[in-house]
């Protein structure tokens, strides 16, 4: 569905280019057992059982959620029900058939289906802002086109970690306040408030993005920080700006800006919310061209997720994306079994995580790069550098890191979004210098230094045809544009083929 | 933990330097632009290229830990080699040292490879290694040990797959022998020298900074408040034979010592 930028007449184009087909596997090794349901949108409350497998058809093919340790009943269960206010739960955000994310495309449907009355669309955080007329379907713009929750933040930031107390070494001015949420009274740096637009992560393959492969944190130069609770080492890759560093701190963070909750989850919820999360994982299943992605060896699909180790660095080892090297040295018999189309398209995957690992091209101005660990400005490296995390994409050391996605002169226009001006008032910026404008300050919300501005935690890559748009701030529609944006930033002249390729392995994680 | 300050002068500390290019032995120091040799012989292998201008040598410091940004000029400070493989288009310098000076602008360049193939990247001995790996205690009878942690100029930040790896060194120093005591000692060179005419000294907390950044790490690493003592001195010396010092001696008087004393028991 797409939601034309005719706020006016409020007009829906369907592109029906999706099925809305459930089907549900009662068991992991059951494919025959399956049900066929017409409601691909889970409702806070309405007390399904969340099966081992839930397969959903989206444009690239199927995505699979596998859930291990045997189904859930949702019923009283803190994932799924509206303990809040809002009439809201956690599933809400983070929809199955999204890879446990949600896209523009479910977000619009839902706008439709409800005329704007569903919980999803509250005023706190799904609308650009709580003062705007809330049955305007231009009051959640942000939210409607690019996918974007509002995320206030405090300014200036509470104490981060086990870091000293200290005021943060740079200045935010507002330049550009579009919706209203970060000035007057009520909103803005002088009111001790910033709000930001993000997209929201995929609640599932947690074991990943909460692994850890050094006990060092190469970015800061420091030891990683441990959780005071468990004295686990923290991974620092769950939030786009590492505000929260346990499931935990993750999930009553969200309680308390997205349901609205006076007080964190009680313990018990706690612990049932996180044995989910442990539990779910998320990946493109079949492709609707190339077929099974776990066909003739390849390693596709979330099965292997689950039941491979976490945290390995792809440069020892299994490369990152090695999964589709089968598809390498298929046998004349094999493409003739599966036909020319689908030959084609796996071939272009196998390339396409080849390019991802071995295409090297010049990184430049990238803080959490560039600097300040002593690569250099530039450095020659592919996406791989910093995509490490063997089946997974993410970064192994906690992943800040300023690609540039919201920072000028690198963004893309964006007049729907804020901008601020950022001043450093102690060191300048190392690639920016003293004075520059970004529309979100990322991980330095977080940490209050200057160098940190617009370095945003790398996610991590699985469901991707399944949860359009890209990056935190949703500004690539497609896998075609995030491809494009890198091309344009870093100068990599990929050629059309190089750029398919990239594309068809993306759609197949 | 315990802070202390000290500005009682060191032993063996040299005060005066000659306001040009230094150069002790085959040691080289200067301060200069760096250049970027796209010679592409896959990841991290760029070439880093510098002209050191009292000589008009152009030197090779690609072999540096920690590489330059090709907006800012660079401290210089390294050792020329005896293997000079003249992959990338200058005199080789290694061990060498490089640190970026935010404050001294430069124009970025970048030149074609020229055919030049430049290098592969190796990986570092000084490489820190996965979790994933078992580690091997330290064998007994301990003794009193010190650990250096070396810093680029006027910079508090452990290097990668340098500052960090000698870290690692040190904790499992300290995890395998249970030591009483832990004395942390922080550096800076708070004398002036004038190294290509531009003046190079640090600020004066940055000492302090070090000392403080490095107990900070140790105590993410698990190591007692109560076994460490932090302080950091005014004047510093050379250490150049220091493990991870790479012999070069005004590059040594940037660091750390961690003294671990073991209890005599």
């Amino acid at each position: 569905m797409v939601l034309m930028r005719l706020f006016g007449l409020s007009v829906f184009v369907s592109l029906a280019v999706v099925t809305a087909v459930v089907f549900v596997s009662a068991k992991a090794d059951d494919s025959e057992v399956e049900t066929q349901l017409d409601e691909r949108w889970w409702s806070p409350g309405d007390g399904r059982v969340f099966p081992e497998i839930l397969d959903y058809s989206n444009a690239s093919g199927q995505l699979r959620i596998q859930l291990t340790g045997g189904e859930i009943d949702t019923n009283g269960h803190p994932f799924f029900e509206p303990y809040g206010p809002a009439g809201r739960a956690c599933i809400t955000c983070h929809q199955p058939s999204d890879a446990m994310s949600l896209s523009t495309e479910t977000i619009q449907s839902r706008w439709e289906a409800t005329n704007g009355q569903d919980p999803l669309f509250a005023a706190v955080d799904g609308s650009d802002c709580p003062i705007l007329p809330q049955d305007d379907p231009k009051s959640h713009r942000l939210l409607l086109e690019r996918g974007l929750f509002r995320i206030e933040r405090p300014w200036p930031p509470k104490p981060f970690l086990d870091f000293p107390e200290r005021a943060p070494d740079f200045k935010i001015e507002v330049v550009n306040d579009p919706n209203g949420c970060n000035s007057g009274p009520e909103f803005g740096p002088d009111a001790g408030k910033i709000s930001v637009y993000r997209r929201p992560r995929p609640a599932a393959n947690m074991k990943y993005l909460l692994a850890v492969g050094f006990e060092y944190d190469p970015k800061q130069g420091l030891g990683l920080p441990r959780d005071p609770e468990t004295n686990v080492l923290l991974s620092g890759n769950l939030l786009a700006d590492g505000r929260a560093s346990t499931l935990k701190d993750q999930m009553n963070d969200a309680a308390h800006s997205h349901l609205e909750f006076e007080t964190d989850f009680w313990s018990d919820a706690e612990a049932q919310i996180e044995d989910f999360l442990l539990r779910v994982y998320a990946a493109q299943q079949v492709d609707a061209v190339g077929g099974s992605l776990d066909d003739l060896d390849a390693g596709g699909g979330p099965d292997l997720l689950a039941t491979s180790e976490a945290g390995q660095l792809g440069s020892i080892g299994r490369a990152v994306w090695s999964e589709f090297e089968a598809w390498e040295t298929m046998t004349e018999a094999e493409k003739t079994a599966i036909g020319p189309e689908a030959t084609a398209w796996r071939e272009s995957v196998a390339r396409g995580a080849r390019i991802f690992r071995d295409r090297t091209f010049l990184i430049s101005d990238s803080a959490g790069i560039n600097s300040p660990i002593g690569f250099g400005n530039p450095v020659r490296n592919g996406c791989a550098f910093c995509h490490n995390m063997r089946q997974m994409g993410n970064d192994v050391a906690p992943g800040q890191v300023d690609l540039g996605t919201t920072v000028l002169p690198f963004a893309d226009p964006a007049p729907e979004l804020p901008l601020f001006r950022i001043t450093c008032l102690d060191e300048p910026h190392p690639h920016y210098g003293r004075e520059f404008f970004t529309q979100d300050p990322g991980f330095a919300l977080s940490t209050g230094k200057c160098a940190d501005v617009g370095k945003i935690t790398l996610q991590s890559m699985r469901g991707l045809s399944a949860r359009a748009p890209f990056f935190s701030n949703g500004s690539s529609e497609t896998l075609q544009e995030v491809v494009e944006f890198y091309d344009r930033r870093y100068n990599i002249g990929y050629s059309e083929q190089e750029k398919t390729d990239l594309i068809n392995l993306m759609s197949a994680l | 933990m315990r802070r202390l300050f000290s500005n009682m002068p060191l032993a063996f500390i040299s005060l005066t330097f000659p306001a040009t290019a230094i150069a002790e032995s085959n040691v080289v120091s200067f301060v200069s632009c760096p250049i970027y040799r796209d010679a592409d012989a896959g990841k991290k292998s760029g070439c880093w290229l510098t002209d050191n201008p009292g000589t008009a040598q152009r030197y090779d410091v690609s072999k540096a830990t920690s590489k330059p940004d090709w907006n800012y000029g660079v401290l210089v400070e390294g050792k020329v080699s005896d293997e000079q493989d003249n992959a990338c288009g200058g005199v080789v310098l290694a061990p060498v040292s490089v640190s970026i000076l935010q404050e001294k602008p430069c124009t970025r360049f970048m030149l074609p490879a020229e055919g030049y193939p430049g290098r592969p990247f190796v990986l570092p001995e000084t490489n820190t290694v996965p979790l994933s790996v078992e580690r091997v205690p330290p064998e007994p009878p301990f003794s009193d040990r010190t650990f250096s942690i070396l810093f680029n100029f006027n910079d508090d930040f452990v290097t990668y797959q340098h500052g960090d790896y000698y870290v690692d060194q040190t904790i499992q120093w300290i995890r395998g022998t249970n030591p009483a005591e832990i004395i942390i000692t922080g550096y800076a060179d708070l004398t002036e020298h004038a190294i290509s005419d531009y003046p190079i000294v640090e600020d004066a907390d940055m000492a302090q900074k070090r000392a403080e950044k490095i107990a900070f790490t140790l105590k993410r690493l698990g190591v007692s408040d109560d076994l460490m003592t932090v302080q950091w001195e005014s004047e510093t010396d050379e250490a150049p034979d220091q493990e991870g010092a790479d012999g070069l001696p005004i590059a040594s008087r940037r660091r750390v010592d961690i003294e671990i004393i073991q209890s005599g028991d």
